[in-house]
Protein backbone atom coordinates (compact mmCIF):
# COMPACT_ATOMS: atom_id res chain seq x y z
CA UNK A 1 0.00 0.00 0.00
CA UNK A 2 1.44 3.36 -1.01
CA UNK A 3 1.91 5.89 1.75
CA UNK A 4 -0.11 9.09 1.68
CA UNK A 5 1.76 12.32 1.13
CA UNK A 6 1.22 13.41 4.69
CA UNK A 7 2.41 10.09 6.12
CA UNK A 8 5.54 10.23 4.03
CA UNK A 9 6.31 13.74 5.27
CA UNK A 10 5.91 12.49 8.82
CA UNK A 11 8.34 9.58 8.32
CA UNK A 12 10.80 11.95 6.72
CA UNK A 13 10.64 14.23 9.75
CA UNK A 14 11.21 11.32 12.19
CA UNK A 15 14.18 10.06 10.23
CA UNK A 16 15.75 13.54 10.38
CA UNK A 17 15.34 13.65 14.17
CA UNK A 18 16.91 10.20 14.47
CA UNK A 19 19.84 11.29 12.38
CA UNK A 20 20.41 14.34 14.57
CA UNK A 21 20.31 12.29 17.78
CA UNK A 22 22.82 9.79 16.38
CA UNK A 23 25.14 12.59 15.32
CA UNK A 24 24.92 14.18 18.76
CA UNK A 25 25.72 10.83 20.43
CA UNK A 26 28.72 10.26 18.19
CA UNK A 27 30.09 13.72 18.96
CA UNK A 28 29.48 13.27 22.69
CA UNK A 29 31.21 9.89 22.66
CA UNK A 30 34.29 10.80 20.66
CA UNK A 31 34.82 14.39 21.76
CA UNK A 32 37.60 15.09 24.21
CA UNK A 33 35.56 16.89 26.82
CA UNK A 34 38.49 17.72 29.02
CA UNK A 35 40.21 19.31 26.04
CA UNK A 36 37.14 21.33 25.17
CA UNK A 37 36.61 22.43 28.75
CA UNK A 38 40.14 23.80 29.07
CA UNK A 39 39.93 25.37 25.63
CA UNK A 40 36.66 27.23 26.11
CA UNK A 41 35.85 27.21 29.83
CA UNK A 42 39.04 27.98 31.63
CA UNK A 43 37.51 29.22 34.84
CA UNK A 44 40.69 30.84 36.09
CA UNK A 45 41.01 32.91 32.93
CA UNK A 46 37.37 33.80 33.22
CA UNK A 47 37.83 34.94 36.77
CA UNK A 48 40.85 37.03 35.83
CA UNK A 49 38.87 38.85 33.16
CA UNK A 50 36.35 40.17 35.66
CA UNK A 51 35.53 42.86 36.49
CA UNK A 52 37.57 44.66 33.79
CA UNK A 53 35.75 43.02 30.92
CA UNK A 54 32.64 44.80 32.14
CA UNK A 55 33.91 48.00 33.74
CA UNK A 56 36.37 48.81 30.96
CA UNK A 57 35.77 46.77 27.81
CA UNK A 58 31.97 46.54 27.71
CA UNK A 59 31.68 50.13 28.85
CA UNK A 60 34.04 51.37 26.14
CA UNK A 61 32.27 49.35 23.45
CA UNK A 62 29.04 51.06 24.48
CA UNK A 63 30.65 54.51 24.49
CA UNK A 64 32.37 54.07 21.12
CA UNK A 65 29.19 52.71 19.54
CA UNK A 66 27.05 55.51 20.98
CA UNK A 67 29.45 58.18 19.71
CA UNK A 68 29.61 56.64 16.25
CA UNK A 69 25.85 56.15 16.09
CA UNK A 70 25.11 59.73 17.14
CA UNK A 71 27.51 61.20 14.60
CA UNK A 72 26.36 58.76 11.91
CA UNK A 73 22.71 59.61 12.53
CA UNK A 74 23.34 63.33 12.20
CA UNK A 75 25.45 62.91 9.08
CA UNK A 76 23.00 60.36 7.68
CA UNK A 77 20.15 62.84 8.11
CA UNK A 78 22.11 65.51 6.25
CA UNK A 79 22.89 63.05 3.46
CA UNK A 80 19.25 61.94 3.25
CA UNK A 81 18.12 65.55 2.92
CA UNK A 82 20.79 66.15 0.28
CA UNK A 83 19.58 63.11 -1.61
CA UNK A 84 16.05 64.52 -1.61
CA UNK A 85 17.21 68.03 -2.48
CA UNK A 86 16.03 69.79 -5.61
CA UNK A 87 19.63 70.90 -6.16
CA UNK A 88 21.23 68.28 -8.37
CA UNK A 89 24.86 68.59 -7.16
CA UNK A 90 23.69 67.88 -3.60
CA UNK A 91 22.06 64.70 -4.82
CA UNK A 92 25.22 63.69 -6.68
CA UNK A 93 27.48 64.30 -3.69
CA UNK A 94 25.19 62.30 -1.42
CA UNK A 95 24.94 59.43 -3.88
CA UNK A 96 28.70 59.25 -4.38
CA UNK A 97 29.28 59.36 -0.64
CA UNK A 98 26.75 56.63 0.06
CA UNK A 99 27.92 54.31 -2.71
CA UNK A 100 31.58 54.83 -1.78
CA UNK A 101 31.35 54.15 1.93
CA UNK A 102 28.87 51.31 1.56
CA UNK A 103 31.15 49.73 -0.97
CA UNK A 104 34.42 49.62 0.94
CA UNK A 105 35.25 47.66 4.12
CA UNK A 106 34.81 49.68 7.29
CA UNK A 107 38.34 48.60 8.26
CA UNK A 108 39.75 50.79 5.47
CA UNK A 109 37.98 53.82 6.94
CA UNK A 110 39.50 53.10 10.34
CA UNK A 111 42.97 52.73 8.83
CA UNK A 112 42.53 55.88 6.78
CA UNK A 113 41.45 57.92 9.79
CA UNK A 114 43.96 56.48 12.21
CA UNK A 115 47.02 56.52 9.95
CA UNK A 116 46.23 58.25 6.65
CA UNK A 117 44.69 61.50 7.85
CA UNK A 118 47.39 62.24 10.46
CA UNK A 119 50.05 61.75 7.78
CA UNK A 120 48.28 63.73 5.11
CA UNK A 121 46.98 66.65 7.13
CA UNK A 122 49.16 66.73 10.23
CA UNK A 123 45.97 66.18 12.21
CA UNK A 124 45.98 64.02 15.30
CA UNK A 125 42.61 62.83 16.56
CA UNK A 126 42.19 61.45 20.04
CA UNK A 127 40.79 57.96 20.31
CA UNK A 128 37.19 59.04 20.86
CA UNK A 129 37.15 61.33 17.84
CA UNK A 130 38.69 58.63 15.67
CA UNK A 131 36.05 56.05 16.58
CA UNK A 132 33.26 58.56 16.37
CA UNK A 133 34.34 59.72 12.91
CA UNK A 134 35.15 56.28 11.53
CA UNK A 135 32.01 54.54 12.78
CA UNK A 136 29.89 57.59 11.99
CA UNK A 137 31.21 57.95 8.44
CA UNK A 138 30.45 54.31 7.69
CA UNK A 139 27.14 54.23 9.59
CA UNK A 140 25.94 57.43 7.91
CA UNK A 141 26.19 55.82 4.49
CA UNK A 142 23.81 53.07 5.53
CA UNK A 143 21.51 55.22 7.66
CA UNK A 144 21.13 57.88 4.96
CA UNK A 145 19.27 55.47 2.71
CA UNK A 146 17.08 54.32 5.59
CA UNK A 147 16.26 57.88 6.64
CA UNK A 148 15.54 58.86 3.04
CA UNK A 149 13.12 55.97 2.69
CA UNK A 150 11.47 56.99 5.97
CA UNK A 151 11.04 60.60 4.88
CA UNK A 152 9.49 59.45 1.61
CA UNK A 153 7.14 57.12 3.49
CA UNK A 154 5.50 60.07 5.28
CA UNK A 155 2.23 60.76 3.42
CA UNK A 156 2.31 63.82 1.14
CA UNK A 157 -0.84 65.15 2.79
CA UNK A 158 1.13 65.79 5.98
CA UNK A 159 3.38 68.28 4.21
CA UNK A 160 0.43 69.86 2.42
CA UNK A 161 -1.39 70.35 5.71
CA UNK A 162 1.72 71.89 7.24
CA UNK A 163 2.31 74.19 4.28
CA UNK A 164 -1.35 75.25 4.24
CA UNK A 165 -0.94 76.36 7.86
CA UNK A 166 1.87 78.67 6.78
CA UNK A 167 4.87 76.52 7.63
CA UNK A 168 7.85 76.94 5.34
CA UNK A 169 9.26 73.88 3.64
CA UNK A 170 12.09 73.61 6.18
CA UNK A 171 9.78 74.14 9.12
CA UNK A 172 7.41 71.45 7.85
CA UNK A 173 10.35 69.09 7.40
CA UNK A 174 11.63 69.64 10.94
CA UNK A 175 8.37 69.69 12.90
CA UNK A 176 6.19 67.33 10.89
CA UNK A 177 8.07 65.06 8.48
CA UNK A 178 11.26 64.10 10.30
CA UNK A 179 9.57 63.12 13.59
CA UNK A 180 7.17 60.89 11.68
CA UNK A 181 9.94 59.48 9.50
CA UNK A 182 11.94 58.45 12.55
CA UNK A 183 8.97 56.61 14.00
CA UNK A 184 8.73 54.64 10.80
CA UNK A 185 12.43 53.77 10.61
CA UNK A 186 13.07 52.98 14.26
CA UNK A 187 13.31 49.20 13.60
CA UNK A 188 15.91 49.44 10.80
CA UNK A 189 17.84 52.05 12.77
CA UNK A 190 18.04 49.64 15.69
CA UNK A 191 19.48 47.05 13.34
CA UNK A 192 22.04 49.61 12.23
CA UNK A 193 22.99 50.11 15.86
CA UNK A 194 23.67 46.37 16.14
CA UNK A 195 25.96 46.47 13.13
CA UNK A 196 27.84 49.46 14.54
CA UNK A 197 28.26 47.68 17.88
CA UNK A 198 30.11 44.93 16.08
CA UNK A 199 32.03 47.32 13.83
CA UNK A 200 33.34 49.15 16.88
CA UNK A 201 35.73 46.18 17.24
CA UNK A 202 37.72 47.52 14.28
CA UNK A 203 39.29 50.05 16.61
CA UNK A 204 41.73 47.25 17.53
CA UNK A 205 44.05 48.34 14.70
CA UNK A 206 44.79 51.56 16.57
CA UNK A 207 47.17 51.66 19.48
CA UNK A 208 45.06 51.81 22.62
CA UNK A 209 45.89 52.46 26.23
CA UNK A 210 44.68 49.75 28.61
CA UNK A 211 41.69 51.74 29.86
CA UNK A 212 40.62 52.43 26.27
CA UNK A 213 40.21 48.75 25.36
CA UNK A 214 36.89 47.70 24.01
CA UNK A 215 35.63 44.12 24.01
CA UNK A 216 37.50 42.67 21.04
CA UNK A 217 40.81 44.29 21.88
CA UNK A 218 40.39 43.22 25.49
CA UNK A 219 39.66 39.66 24.38
CA UNK A 220 42.71 39.48 22.11
CA UNK A 221 44.93 40.93 24.80
CA UNK A 222 43.78 38.34 27.34
CA UNK A 223 44.15 35.65 24.71
CA UNK A 224 47.80 36.51 24.12
CA UNK A 225 48.51 35.93 27.81
CA UNK A 226 46.37 32.84 28.37
CA UNK A 227 46.19 30.64 25.31
CA UNK A 228 42.70 29.25 25.51
CA UNK A 229 39.58 30.30 23.67
CA UNK A 230 37.94 31.33 26.92
CA UNK A 231 38.50 35.09 26.48
CA UNK A 232 36.92 34.96 23.05
CA UNK A 233 33.91 33.16 24.45
CA UNK A 234 33.56 35.70 27.25
CA UNK A 235 33.70 38.79 25.02
CA UNK A 236 31.41 37.07 22.54
CA UNK A 237 28.85 36.70 25.30
CA UNK A 238 29.36 40.35 26.20
CA UNK A 239 28.50 41.39 22.64
CA UNK A 240 25.38 39.27 22.84
CA UNK A 241 24.39 41.06 26.03
CA UNK A 242 24.22 44.22 23.91
CA UNK A 243 22.98 42.91 20.59
CA UNK A 244 20.32 40.39 21.61
CA UNK A 245 18.16 42.94 23.46
CA UNK A 246 18.59 45.38 20.56
CA UNK A 247 17.46 42.74 18.12
CA UNK A 248 14.49 42.01 20.32
CA UNK A 249 13.72 45.72 20.57
CA UNK A 250 13.90 46.05 16.80
CA UNK A 251 11.44 43.21 16.25
CA UNK A 252 9.16 44.61 18.94
CA UNK A 253 9.14 48.07 17.33
CA UNK A 254 8.46 46.51 13.97
CA UNK A 255 5.48 44.59 15.34
CA UNK A 256 4.17 47.66 17.10
CA UNK A 257 4.28 49.70 13.90
CA UNK A 258 2.05 47.04 12.37
CA UNK A 259 4.91 45.51 10.42
CA UNK A 260 4.76 48.48 8.07
CA UNK A 261 7.80 47.91 5.90
CA UNK A 262 9.87 50.72 4.52
CA UNK A 263 11.63 49.94 1.31
CA UNK A 264 15.26 50.93 1.32
CA UNK A 265 16.63 51.63 -2.16
CA UNK B 1 -11.13 96.32 3.44
CA UNK B 2 -12.87 95.54 0.24
CA UNK B 3 -16.01 93.49 -0.04
CA UNK B 4 -14.26 90.93 -2.21
CA UNK B 5 -12.40 88.16 -0.41
CA UNK B 6 -11.11 85.97 -3.25
CA UNK B 7 -10.71 87.15 -6.80
CA UNK B 8 -9.44 84.80 -9.48
CA UNK B 9 -9.01 85.97 -13.05
CA UNK B 10 -7.92 83.99 -16.10
CA UNK B 11 -6.61 81.06 -14.05
CA UNK B 12 -4.91 78.37 -16.11
CA UNK B 13 -3.21 75.25 -14.84
CA UNK B 14 -1.85 72.23 -16.62
CA UNK B 15 0.03 69.14 -15.53
CA UNK B 16 2.46 68.42 -18.32
CA UNK B 17 0.39 68.27 -21.46
CA UNK B 18 -2.87 67.89 -19.54
CA UNK B 19 -4.78 71.19 -19.39
CA UNK B 20 -6.82 70.99 -16.21
CA UNK B 21 -7.95 74.60 -15.75
CA UNK B 22 -8.47 76.46 -19.00
CA UNK B 23 -9.13 80.02 -17.90
CA UNK B 24 -11.36 80.56 -14.87
CA UNK B 25 -12.76 83.65 -13.23
CA UNK B 26 -14.09 83.28 -9.71
CA UNK B 27 -15.14 85.94 -7.23
CA UNK B 28 -15.99 85.24 -3.61
CA UNK B 29 -17.46 88.07 -1.58
CA UNK B 30 -16.56 88.51 2.04
CA UNK B 31 -18.78 86.38 4.26
CA UNK B 32 -20.13 84.34 1.38
CA UNK B 33 -20.20 80.58 0.95
CA UNK B 34 -19.38 79.45 -2.57
CA UNK B 35 -19.84 75.79 -3.44
CA UNK B 36 -18.04 74.21 -6.37
CA UNK B 37 -19.64 71.16 -7.93
CA UNK B 38 -18.79 69.12 -10.97
CA UNK B 39 -17.84 65.66 -12.19
CA UNK B 40 -14.70 63.83 -11.11
CA UNK B 41 -11.58 65.09 -12.84
CA UNK B 42 -13.11 68.43 -13.79
CA UNK B 43 -10.42 70.30 -11.84
CA UNK B 44 -12.27 71.26 -8.66
CA UNK B 45 -9.45 70.25 -6.32
CA UNK B 46 -6.88 71.85 -8.58
CA UNK B 47 -8.80 75.13 -8.51
CA UNK B 48 -9.03 75.05 -4.73
CA UNK B 49 -5.35 74.17 -4.36
CA UNK B 50 -4.42 77.11 -6.57
CA UNK B 51 -6.17 79.47 -4.15
CA UNK B 52 -3.47 78.85 -1.53
CA UNK B 53 -0.81 78.03 -4.09
CA UNK B 54 -0.44 74.38 -3.16
CA UNK B 55 -0.50 74.21 -6.95
CA UNK B 56 1.39 76.84 -8.90
CA UNK B 57 -0.88 78.36 -11.59
CA UNK B 58 0.50 78.59 -15.11
CA UNK B 59 -1.36 81.77 -15.85
CA UNK B 60 -3.85 84.17 -14.32
CA UNK B 61 -4.13 86.23 -11.19
CA UNK B 62 -5.24 85.23 -7.69
CA UNK B 63 -5.94 87.88 -5.09
CA UNK B 64 -6.99 86.89 -1.58
CA UNK B 65 -7.97 89.66 0.80
CA UNK B 66 -6.03 92.22 -1.13
CA UNK B 67 -2.84 90.17 -1.39
CA UNK B 68 -1.91 89.04 -4.87
CA UNK B 69 -0.63 85.49 -4.39
CA UNK B 70 0.52 85.21 -7.98
CA UNK B 71 2.95 88.07 -7.40
CA UNK B 72 6.48 86.61 -7.42
CA UNK B 73 7.50 88.62 -4.36
CA UNK B 74 4.62 87.64 -2.11
CA UNK B 75 5.40 85.97 1.23
CA UNK B 76 3.35 82.87 0.52
CA UNK B 77 3.84 81.37 3.99
CA UNK B 78 2.45 84.51 5.58
CA UNK B 79 -0.46 84.61 3.12
CA UNK B 80 -1.32 80.97 3.81
CA UNK B 81 -1.77 81.64 7.53
CA UNK B 82 -4.85 83.65 6.54
CA UNK B 83 -6.24 80.90 4.28
CA UNK B 84 -7.50 77.82 6.12
CA UNK B 85 -7.61 74.55 4.24
CA UNK B 86 -9.52 71.35 5.03
CA UNK B 87 -8.66 68.20 3.09
CA UNK B 88 -10.68 65.21 2.03
CA UNK B 89 -8.30 62.93 3.92
CA UNK B 90 -8.13 65.13 7.08
CA UNK B 91 -4.31 65.10 7.21
CA UNK B 92 -4.04 65.53 10.96
CA UNK B 93 -0.43 65.32 12.11
CA UNK B 94 -0.36 61.70 13.17
CA UNK B 95 2.50 62.03 15.68
CA UNK B 96 0.85 64.86 17.63
CA UNK B 97 -2.19 64.76 19.87
CA UNK B 98 -5.25 66.85 19.09
CA UNK B 99 -4.19 69.84 21.16
CA UNK B 100 -0.70 69.87 19.65
CA UNK B 101 -2.22 69.61 16.17
CA UNK B 102 -4.03 72.84 16.92
CA UNK B 103 -1.13 74.66 18.57
CA UNK B 104 1.93 73.67 16.54
CA UNK B 105 1.44 76.16 13.70
CA UNK B 106 0.22 78.88 16.07
CA UNK B 107 3.46 78.51 18.00
CA UNK B 108 5.93 77.95 15.18
CA UNK B 109 4.41 80.20 12.53
CA UNK B 110 2.43 82.89 14.35
CA UNK B 111 4.87 82.79 17.29
CA UNK B 112 2.07 82.81 19.82
CA UNK B 113 2.94 81.93 23.40
CA UNK B 114 2.05 78.48 24.68
CA UNK B 115 -0.74 79.68 26.94
CA UNK B 116 -2.38 81.84 24.31
CA UNK B 117 -2.11 79.11 21.67
CA UNK B 118 -3.72 76.58 23.98
CA UNK B 119 -6.56 78.91 24.89
CA UNK B 120 -7.30 79.53 21.23
CA UNK B 121 -7.03 75.83 20.47
CA UNK B 122 -9.44 74.84 23.23
CA UNK B 123 -11.89 77.52 22.18
CA UNK B 124 -11.91 76.15 18.65
CA UNK B 125 -12.18 72.56 19.83
CA UNK B 126 -15.26 73.64 21.71
CA UNK B 127 -16.66 75.21 18.55
CA UNK B 128 -16.48 71.84 16.79
CA UNK B 129 -17.77 70.00 19.86
CA UNK B 130 -14.63 68.02 20.67
CA UNK B 131 -13.25 69.69 23.77
CA UNK B 132 -13.03 66.33 25.56
CA UNK B 133 -10.73 64.94 22.82
CA UNK B 134 -7.94 67.47 23.42
CA UNK B 135 -5.52 64.80 24.62
CA UNK B 136 -6.44 62.04 22.16
CA UNK B 137 -4.22 60.96 19.30
CA UNK B 138 -5.67 61.33 15.79
CA UNK B 139 -5.71 57.56 15.27
CA UNK B 140 -8.08 57.22 18.23
CA UNK B 141 -10.74 59.40 16.59
CA UNK B 142 -13.43 58.56 14.08
CA UNK B 143 -13.20 60.08 10.63
CA UNK B 144 -15.86 62.63 11.46
CA UNK B 145 -14.05 63.64 14.61
CA UNK B 146 -10.74 63.89 12.76
CA UNK B 147 -12.27 66.16 10.18
CA UNK B 148 -13.77 68.42 12.85
CA UNK B 149 -10.35 68.60 14.52
CA UNK B 150 -8.88 69.52 11.14
CA UNK B 151 -11.43 72.33 10.87
CA UNK B 152 -10.58 73.52 14.38
CA UNK B 153 -6.88 73.40 13.49
CA UNK B 154 -7.44 75.68 10.50
CA UNK B 155 -9.66 78.00 12.56
CA UNK B 156 -6.96 78.35 15.21
CA UNK B 157 -4.92 80.42 12.77
CA UNK B 158 -7.76 83.00 12.57
CA UNK B 159 -8.14 82.68 8.80
CA UNK B 160 -10.02 85.18 6.67
CA UNK B 161 -11.22 82.50 4.30
CA UNK B 162 -11.60 78.74 4.52
CA UNK B 163 -11.14 76.24 1.70
CA UNK B 164 -12.82 72.83 1.93
CA UNK B 165 -11.98 70.05 -0.55
CA UNK B 166 -14.74 67.44 -0.35
CA UNK B 167 -14.54 67.41 3.45
CA UNK B 168 -17.14 64.67 3.85
CA UNK B 169 -16.30 62.38 0.94
CA UNK B 170 -14.10 60.06 3.00
CA UNK B 171 -16.63 59.72 5.81
CA UNK B 172 -19.12 57.00 6.68
CA UNK B 173 -22.60 58.33 5.88
CA UNK B 174 -23.68 58.61 9.50
CA UNK B 175 -20.71 60.89 10.29
CA UNK B 176 -21.27 63.34 7.45
CA UNK B 177 -23.91 65.27 9.35
CA UNK B 178 -21.59 66.27 12.20
CA UNK B 179 -19.06 67.81 9.84
CA UNK B 180 -21.67 69.56 7.72
CA UNK B 181 -23.21 70.87 10.92
CA UNK B 182 -19.93 72.48 11.93
CA UNK B 183 -19.54 73.99 8.47
CA UNK B 184 -23.08 75.32 8.52
CA UNK B 185 -22.41 76.94 11.88
CA UNK B 186 -19.22 78.52 10.49
CA UNK B 187 -21.19 79.88 7.56
CA UNK B 188 -23.77 81.34 9.93
CA UNK B 189 -20.98 83.06 11.85
CA UNK B 190 -20.00 84.83 8.64
CA UNK B 191 -16.91 82.90 7.60
CA UNK B 192 -15.95 83.24 3.95
CA UNK B 193 -15.90 79.71 2.54
CA UNK B 194 -15.01 78.07 -0.74
CA UNK B 195 -16.30 74.50 -0.67
CA UNK B 196 -15.84 71.67 -3.15
CA UNK B 197 -18.63 69.24 -2.38
CA UNK B 198 -20.95 66.56 -3.65
CA UNK B 199 -23.45 67.33 -0.87
CA UNK B 200 -26.18 69.00 -2.95
CA UNK B 201 -28.46 69.47 0.04
CA UNK B 202 -25.73 71.42 1.84
CA UNK B 203 -24.99 73.50 -1.25
CA UNK B 204 -28.67 74.25 -1.76
CA UNK B 205 -29.20 75.38 1.82
CA UNK B 206 -25.94 77.11 2.69
CA UNK B 207 -24.31 78.38 -0.49
CA UNK B 208 -24.70 81.99 -1.58
CA UNK B 209 -23.34 80.92 -4.95
CA UNK B 210 -22.86 77.60 -6.71
CA UNK B 211 -20.29 77.06 -9.44
CA UNK B 212 -20.61 74.10 -11.79
CA UNK B 213 -17.30 73.10 -13.38
CA UNK B 214 -16.69 70.69 -16.21
CA UNK B 215 -13.69 70.06 -18.42
CA UNK B 216 -11.61 72.86 -16.94
CA UNK B 217 -14.21 75.57 -17.46
CA UNK B 218 -16.96 77.11 -15.36
CA UNK B 219 -20.08 75.98 -17.16
CA UNK B 220 -22.68 77.65 -15.00
CA UNK B 221 -22.76 79.73 -11.84
CA UNK B 222 -25.31 81.57 -9.78
CA UNK B 223 -27.53 81.25 -6.71
CA UNK B 224 -28.03 77.68 -5.50
CA UNK B 225 -31.73 77.77 -6.28
CA UNK B 226 -30.94 78.45 -9.92
CA UNK B 227 -27.87 76.28 -10.59
CA UNK B 228 -29.11 73.29 -8.61
CA UNK B 229 -32.85 73.98 -8.65
CA UNK B 230 -33.21 75.07 -12.25
CA UNK B 231 -30.01 74.47 -14.26
CA UNK B 232 -29.87 75.99 -17.74
CA UNK B 233 -26.89 74.20 -19.28
CA UNK B 234 -27.38 70.63 -20.53
CA UNK B 235 -24.14 69.51 -18.91
CA UNK B 236 -25.27 70.82 -15.53
CA UNK B 237 -28.64 69.16 -15.94
CA UNK B 238 -27.03 65.85 -16.82
CA UNK B 239 -24.57 66.03 -13.92
CA UNK B 240 -27.26 66.90 -11.39
CA UNK B 241 -29.54 64.18 -12.66
CA UNK B 242 -26.73 61.71 -12.14
CA UNK B 243 -25.84 62.99 -8.66
CA UNK B 244 -29.37 63.43 -7.38
CA UNK B 245 -30.68 60.14 -8.74
CA UNK B 246 -27.65 57.88 -9.13
CA UNK B 247 -29.53 54.60 -9.56
CA UNK B 248 -31.07 55.68 -12.85
CA UNK B 249 -28.08 57.36 -14.36
CA UNK B 250 -24.97 55.28 -13.74
CA UNK B 251 -21.94 56.40 -15.75
CA UNK B 252 -21.93 53.13 -17.68
CA UNK B 253 -25.69 53.15 -18.14
CA UNK B 254 -26.38 53.81 -21.82
CA UNK B 255 -30.15 54.40 -21.37
N1 LIG C 1 -0.34 66.53 -9.37
C1 LIG C 1 -0.94 66.13 -10.52
N2 LIG C 1 -0.20 65.66 -11.55
C2 LIG C 1 -0.78 65.26 -12.70
N3 LIG C 1 -2.08 65.32 -12.93
C3 LIG C 1 -2.89 65.78 -11.94
C4 LIG C 1 -2.36 66.21 -10.70
N4 LIG C 1 -3.37 66.62 -9.91
C5 LIG C 1 -4.49 66.45 -10.65
N5 LIG C 1 -4.21 65.96 -11.86
C6 LIG C 1 -5.18 65.68 -12.93
O1 LIG C 1 -5.94 66.84 -13.14
C7 LIG C 1 -7.30 66.53 -13.38
C8 LIG C 1 -8.19 67.27 -12.42
O2 LIG C 1 -7.93 66.79 -11.12
P1 LIG C 1 -8.70 67.33 -9.85
O3 LIG C 1 -8.19 66.56 -8.68
O4 LIG C 1 -8.60 68.80 -9.79
O5 LIG C 1 -10.19 66.91 -10.18
P2 LIG C 1 -11.46 66.99 -9.23
O6 LIG C 1 -12.48 67.77 -9.95
O7 LIG C 1 -11.08 67.45 -7.88
O8 LIG C 1 -11.93 65.48 -9.19
P3 LIG C 1 -12.54 64.64 -7.97
O9 LIG C 1 -13.98 64.98 -7.88
O10 LIG C 1 -12.34 63.22 -8.39
O11 LIG C 1 -11.78 65.00 -6.75
C9 LIG C 1 -7.42 65.01 -13.29
O12 LIG C 1 -7.40 64.49 -14.59
C10 LIG C 1 -6.18 64.61 -12.54
O13 LIG C 1 -5.76 63.34 -12.93
MG1 LIG D 1 -10.92 66.54 -5.94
Amino acid sequence: MALSKRKRAEYFRYSQYTLLVVAALVIAFFADWEQIRTAFFNFKTMGDMFPNVITIALKNTLIYTALGFAFGLALGLVLALMKLSSIAPYRWIATIYIEFFRGIPALLVFIGLAFGVPLAFQLQFDIYSTVMLALGIVGAAYMAETIRAGIQAVPKGQVEAARSLGMSQGRAMITIVIPQAFRIILPPLTNELILLTKDSSLIYIIGLARDQYELTKFGRETLSRSPSLTPILVVGLCYLIITLPLGYLSRYLERRSGGKKVSVL
Amino acid sequence: MSEISVEITGLKKSFGSLDVLKGLDVTVNRGDVVCIIGPSGSGKSTLLRCVNLLEEPNDGKIVVNGVELTDQDVDIDLARTKIGMVFQSFNLFSHLNVLANLTVAQRKVLKRGEKEAQEIALRNLERVGLLEKANSMPAQLSGGQQQRVAIARALSMDPDVMLFDEPTSALDPELVGDVLGVMRQLADEGMTMLVVTHEMQFAREVADKVIFMDGGYIVEEGPAAEVIGNPQEPRTQEFLARVLDPTHHGPSDPV
